[in-house]
């Protein structure tokens, strides 16, 4: 057989760009090999990140603002930090990412990964590139034991890393339960963690949608006071003050900074993971969006 | 943890699969529902190798330890397989060698002063000084060669010892020196089952009058099969002979058993299964192929020739000759053994560049054949693998070529003898005396590195079962005239050979391809 | 008037076939054979005792290629006169009357010129009946020439008539046919060769050659001899069958003889430094049935010591005879026939399995592709080539 015939012939027998697949009398025979990391230290080298923010400023964010009416609330706390911190946030859109990357003060901007699915952004080649270029994302297995050594390093590194504890996005708008990984690593690093709260974002392109809803949708995105790990407290504990904090963000973009503070003082935040209703109440209301505040003048829109 | 061997089904998510043709290999598209016998992947090797040598010299099975065996002025003579064993050959240092080694130091401590090293070599040819010299390691081979140190001589009348008949009149006759020690130390390679046992002394030690008795075609058939001691007429025969000789001889046998790591890093897609061939084994397989299949022969010949496995060692035993064998067979069926499920209508199997009898040498059409109907067709217990008056389908080219240093007797065997019959049965009693007696074999073969003229003989003895059994051979791209001169058929691809088949076990036959090497024992149900 | 085919002296044509002809052998048969067709006079008879033989079929024969294509020894110039025509393997008519032969007889010619066809008293050898032996092959009436077909004076086979003495005719019996008749003078030099190898009861002997000499040499020593194993060497598949139709017991190739040798006798094989492997131990007799240096080679290497080499063919030069001193052989040659040969090769010619062994017979005016045919006999499947006269007249 020509060598060009038998490179065809292995092209086509072993799926070349595509999936392993074991034949099936051989599947129980079969361990799959364990997946490597996919690598991104080049997305975080210099001629990426020069890519990036030229991404980020001549295309993402004039794209975001286009399609969105944004509010951005609370970027004041960057103002009192330095050094890397875990930025969490409720997940319920694709567009939650892009949202936090081009709402970030520039300074920020560029020394900021973020913690994507491993299983979904990394499974492709084409995807991860992708991803990696324009988010700065890193793998996270979310059905592995454990973080791997990669954030850490980041942290040390000086990065701030984003990371949605809820592990995927919602599917009815309001919180899932939040994993304690973001949490552990803020614990382990002693770096603070920012919660953010983004509303809107879900009625403006829930799952199942590649594009916002026309007619500019209004989403909200509240930075709030970065949380630091205490000495005596546990991960878990943690987890649930930056839970309770994102719950109260959420509750402030529905009424307004002060009720929502006094709720929470009260501990009578509304649960943001929703009320136990059915679940087409559930989605009615979240996909109401928020209502952006009133007076803001027209010629800012 | 190494994965079990196992049976394949090829359907549609099976890519080609790996097929060993002579000095070249190839991807071989199977039709669907093929089954392919793969063996269990390697087994971990011991972690301490020189602690498990000690170990099982000093706790032998059924026997003193080794150093309550030595005593100053005793007569000792180890004798150890020869070149036929490991295959490939081993990376150094062999583990014969390091059992070497070990067994020396206890002897110089007990000071024993007579010490020989017999390589066991039987009619097969002399090894050559550098041969030994890379089997036995630097030290050995200074303190012995070339007086000491020696390969076995079985035209030697004056150093043959024989020891009687045992009580089916068989002669048991072997070397003199061996049968007057004292203590009489085997060193063993246990690369398949019908390796080791009694076969190491009373074959290996033994001369043309006493290994009659059972290679011969008669035997051969019997031996059901060769691989599976227990049901091989040529075992008892060998074990007949064993006990004999153990009445004359203390023998302490020490057995080794190694993994299934039968190729260099390099050519790790060799024993691979091919649906995980990464992009880098399907790009080494590309490049080693085409790589080797335009270097002219020589060069090939030599790259093949040169390889060394990396063999680990996974059981050393010593002792009494037969617990000793009891406790290797279960360490080589633990890495050897498959279960299949019922025989087959065709079987496949594609011979590789080596065979025990070619070792730096030319694999001849004589080899070839043994290679396959000898040792790949028998590698089974219970039945065959291919049913009888089945087909077996062999890929190898079968290129008419000998070498005359080495296989002087088997020009003459294939010229004339095989022109005549290829029935073992015929051309044993016609031809086999004037051939095991001819001066000028006999000659080369005890002063050169000829095998013996009886040889031959043996080799086609070998392909006895199955030539008993199969009701049709046909060889894949192998030399028209070659095959012819051996009875047998060629066809130029598989598929032509498939239609060929079809005389025989009609049109929708059921395939086995035989995924070896590595070596596989079936144990079909 | 007759046709004939003639050989005359050409130097730059025998240079150039001696240089070029092994290279490119078709132009052996074309520009290079000092050959030419000619039309003339039929020979004049020398004297009383010769009559007129009209050629009906004529063998070409391995020395008569070898002639054309310059390599014979130069040691036969001074036996042969120029221009000569070619051709000793005939079967013809005579035109004369002879005593007990009338004319019109078919007879086959004995092609030596020896003593009484020269008119002279017998020398030694003639009057033992050793006519090949004879001394006085180039005085008396006729011309230099050692056979009919060499000699000046006579005509030869390859043309429409030649005169022959009548000692030299032997009469053909009616039911033998032209085709095997013509093979009576090859198979009377077989017999000659087969008696030359003086074999014992059931020694062993090795043909090396399978042309016609070759061959009938193996039918002979079967036939005449009590030879055991003999051995014959072919090239060709043709060639191979028709040594074991004539009686061998053994057919091997070229490059297997010492092989095959050795493995029959049991011998023992040496490879010197350079050449060829030779036996120490082999056949009782070997026979070469080529006439090159290299068949000279494997007849010398292949026989036991102190046993015999007959020479069946002019051998070659630059032949190693270091083993015929070291081991003590006898070399003896064997050059025509003698005594009753020709009256056994008769008989032979007649019982022998000779059917279809004359391949092709052409008419004289295609001798270029009778003669490119010989050349290639051997792989052409063909074991003689002749010319057919029969139409010519």
């Amino acid at each position: 057989m020509s060598l060009s015939s038998e490179v065809r012939q292995m092209a086509r027998a072993w799926r070349w760009t595509r999936r392993p697949l074991p034949p099936k009398s051989a599947e129980p025979h079969h361990t799959f090999p364990e997946p490597r990391e996919f690598p991104t230290e080049w997305a975080r080298s210099k001629p990426a990140r020069v890519a990036r923010e030229a991404i980020l400023r001549g295309g993402l964010t004039p794209l975001v603002n286009r399609e969105t009416a944004i509010e951005i609330d609370g970027l004041d706390i960057f103002d009192d930090l330095d050094g890397p911190v875990i930025i969490v946030a409720n997940h319920t859109s694709h567009l939650d990412t892009a949202l936090l990357l081009t709402t970030l003060p520039t300074k920020w901007q560029r020394r900021v990964t973020v913690g994507a699915a491993a299983d979904y952004f990394f499974d492709a080649w084409w995807r991860a590139i992708g991803s990696a270029l324009v988010f700065a994302t890193f793998p996270i297995e979310r059905h592995g034991q454990g973080l791997s050594d990669t954030p850490a390093k980041l942290l040390e590194d000086g990065w701030s890393i984003v990371m949605f504890p809820e592990g995927t996005r919602s599917p009815d708008g309001w919180t899932r339960r939040f994993r304690p990984g973001a949490s552990a690593l803020a614990k382990a690093h002693g770096v603070p963690i920012v919660p953010v709260g983004i509303s809107g974002s879900y009625a403006a392109m829930p799952r199942g949608r590649n594009w916002p809803k026309p007619g500019r949708p209004p989403i909200q995105v509240r930075y709030g006071r970065p949380i630091r790990p205490l000495e005596d407290e546990n991960t878990l504990a943690l987890n649930g003050r930056v839970a309770d904090a994102i719950g109260a963000l959420l509750d402030e973009a529905k009424t307004d900074w002060y009720t929502a503070q006094r709720r929470a003082a009260a501990g009578e935040t509304p649960p943001s993971s929703g009320p136990a209703v059915a679940s087409w109440r559930r989605v009615w209301e979240s996909s109401a969006g928020p209502e952006l505040t009133a007076d803001r003048p027209k010629a800012w829109r | 943890m190494s994965r079990p061997g196992f049976v394949l089904t090829v359907d549609e998510r099976t890519p080609p699969l790996l097929m060993h043709s002579g000095e070249s290999f190839k991807l071989q598209q199977f039709p669907l529902g093929t089954r392919v016998v793969y063996p269990p992947e390697s087994l971990p090797g011991l972690p301490d190798l020189d602690e498990a040598i000690e170990h099982a010299l000093l706790q032998p099975l059924d026997s003193e330890p080794l150093p309550a065996l030595l005593r100053a002025g005793m007569k000792l003579t180890i004798a150890f397989d020869d070149l036929s064993l490991p295959l490939p050959p081993m990376k150094k240092p062999d583990i014969r060698q390091r059992i070497l080694e070990h067994v020396l130091q206890h002897a110089a401590d007990a000071g024993v002063d007579d010490v020989e090293l017999i390589v066991a070599t039987a009619l097969h040819r002399r090894m050559t000084a550098a041969e030994i010299k890379a089997v036995v390691g630097e030290r050995v081979f200074r303190s012995f060669w070339p007086d000491l140190l020696y390969n076995f001589d079985a035209e030697d009348r004056a150093n043959l010892a024989h020891l009687g008949t045992t009580d089916t009149g068989e002669d048991v006759e072997i070397s003199k020196r061996a049968a007057e020690s004292d203590l009489l130390v085997y060193v063993n390679v246990n690369l398949v089952a019908m390796d080791g046992g009694w076969k190491s002394t009373a074959i290996g030690l033994a001369s043309y009058n006493s290994l009659r008795h059972h290679h011969n075609a008669h035997t051969m058939i019997h031996s059901r099969s060769f691989m599976d001691p227990r049901h091989s007429e040529l075992h008892s025969s060998a074990w007949r002979m064993g006990r004999l000789i153990n009445e004359h001889v203390k023998v302490f046998q020490i057995e080794t058993t190694l993994n299934n790591d039968a190729f260099p890093s390099q050519y790790g897609f060799l024993t691979k299964r091919e649906w995980e061939w990464s992009l880098k084994d399907q790009a080494l397989f590309i490049g080693a192929k085409h790589g080797l299949d335009i270097l002219p022969a020589k060069q090939r010949r030599k790259i093949f020739q040169s390889m060394e496995a990396p063999y680990a060692v996974t059981g050393v035993n010593a002792g009494a000759v037969e617990p000793v064998h009891h406790a290797t067979l279960e360490k080589v069926h633990q890495q050897q053994l498959v279960e299949v499920n019922g025989q087959t209508d065709v079987l496949v199997m594609g011979l590789p560049y080596l065979c025990p009898y070619n070792v730096n040498s030319v694999m001849n059409p004589i080899l070839a054949a043994c290679l396959g109907l000898g040792y790949l067709f028998n590698m089974y217990r219970g039945k065959p693998l291919v049913r009888e008056g089945g087909v077996l389908i062999i890929d190898h080219p079968v290129p008419w070529e000998f070498s005359t240093l080495h296989h002087p007797s088997y020009v003459d065997f294939f010229d004339e003898v095989l022109a005549e019959s290829t029935d073992p049965k015929v051309i044993g009693p016609k031809f086999e005396q004037q051939y095991a007696t001819d001066p000028w074999y006999t000659h080369l073969y005890r002063t050169s590195h000829a095998y013996h003229g009886v040889h031959p003989f043996y080799m086609w003895y070998w392909c006895a079962h199955a030539l008993d059994h199969l009701g049709q051979v046909i060889w894949v791209g192998g030399d028209r005239r070659a095959v012819a001169r051996m009875g047998m058929r060629t066809a130029s691809t598989f598929a032509d050979a498939l239609e060929l088949a079809r005389d025989t076990v009609g049109s929708s036959p059921t395939i086995t391809y035989q995924h070896a090497p590595p070596h596989i024992l079936s144990d079909v149900r | 008037m007759i046709s004939a085919l003639e050989v005359y002296r050409s130097l730059p044509r025998y240079v150039a076939a001696r240089a070029i002809g092994p290279r490119v052998p078709g132009l052996l048969a074309g520009p290079l054979a000092p050959l030419r067709l000619v039309h003339r006079d039929g020979p004049r008879s020398p004297g009383n005792g010769w009559v007129r033989v009209r050629p009906r079929l004529s063998g070409i024969c391995g020395s008569d290629l070898a002639t054309l294509s310059g390599h014979t020894s130069l040691y036969f110039t001074p036996l042969v006169s120029m221009p000569f025509v070619p051709g000793h393997e005939v079967v013809g008519e005579t035109r004369d009357d002879a005593p007990g032969i009338p004319a019109g007889s078919r007879v086959v010619i004995d092609p030596v010129l020896g003593c009484e066809a020269r008119g002279l008293t017998p020398c030694e050898a003639c009057a033992r009946g050793q006519n090949n032996r004879c001394d006085r092959i180039t005085v008396g009436h006729l011309s230099p020439g050692l056979q009919t077909g060499y000699c000046r004076d006579t005509g030869g086979g390859w043309s429409g008539e030649l005169v022959a003495h009548v000692s030299q005719l032997h009469v053909v019996p009616d039911d033998l046919a032209d085709n095997r008749a013509v093979l009576i003078e090859p198979l009377a030099c077989a017999v000659h060769i087969a008696r030359r190898a003086a074999l014992h009861d059931g020694g062993s002997a090795l043909v090396v050659g399978a042309g016609a000499v070759g061959l009938f040499t193996a039918l002979a020593l079967r036939e005449l001899t009590p030879a055991g194993h003999v051995t014959v060497v072919a090239k060709h598949q043709r060639q191979a069958d028709l040594a074991r139709k004539f009686g061998a017991t053994d057919v091997v190739s070229p490059s297997e003889v010492a092989t095959a040798v050795r493995r029959s006798t049991r011998a023992l094989r040496l490879e010197p430094e350079r050449g060829p492997a030779y036996l120490l131990g082999g056949v009782d007799v070997a026979i070469d049935a080529v006439g090159s240096r290299g068949s000279v080679d494997t007849a010398l290497r292949t026989v036991r010591a102190g046993g015999r080499v007959v020479l069946g063919g002019v051998p070659g030069d630059g032949i190693d005879l270091t083993p015929a001193w070291f081991r003590e052989l006898d070399i003896a040659g064997a050059y025509a026939s003698a005594g009753d040969a020709f009256e056994v090769a008769t008989r032979l010619a007649a019982t022998a399995p000779l059917d279809d062994l004359i391949g092709v017979a052409y008419p004289l005016s295609r001798w270029r592709e009778a003669l490119d045919h010989a050349h290639d006999a051997g792989r052409l499947g063909t074991l003689k080539v002749a010319f057919d006269l029969r139409s010519a007249a």
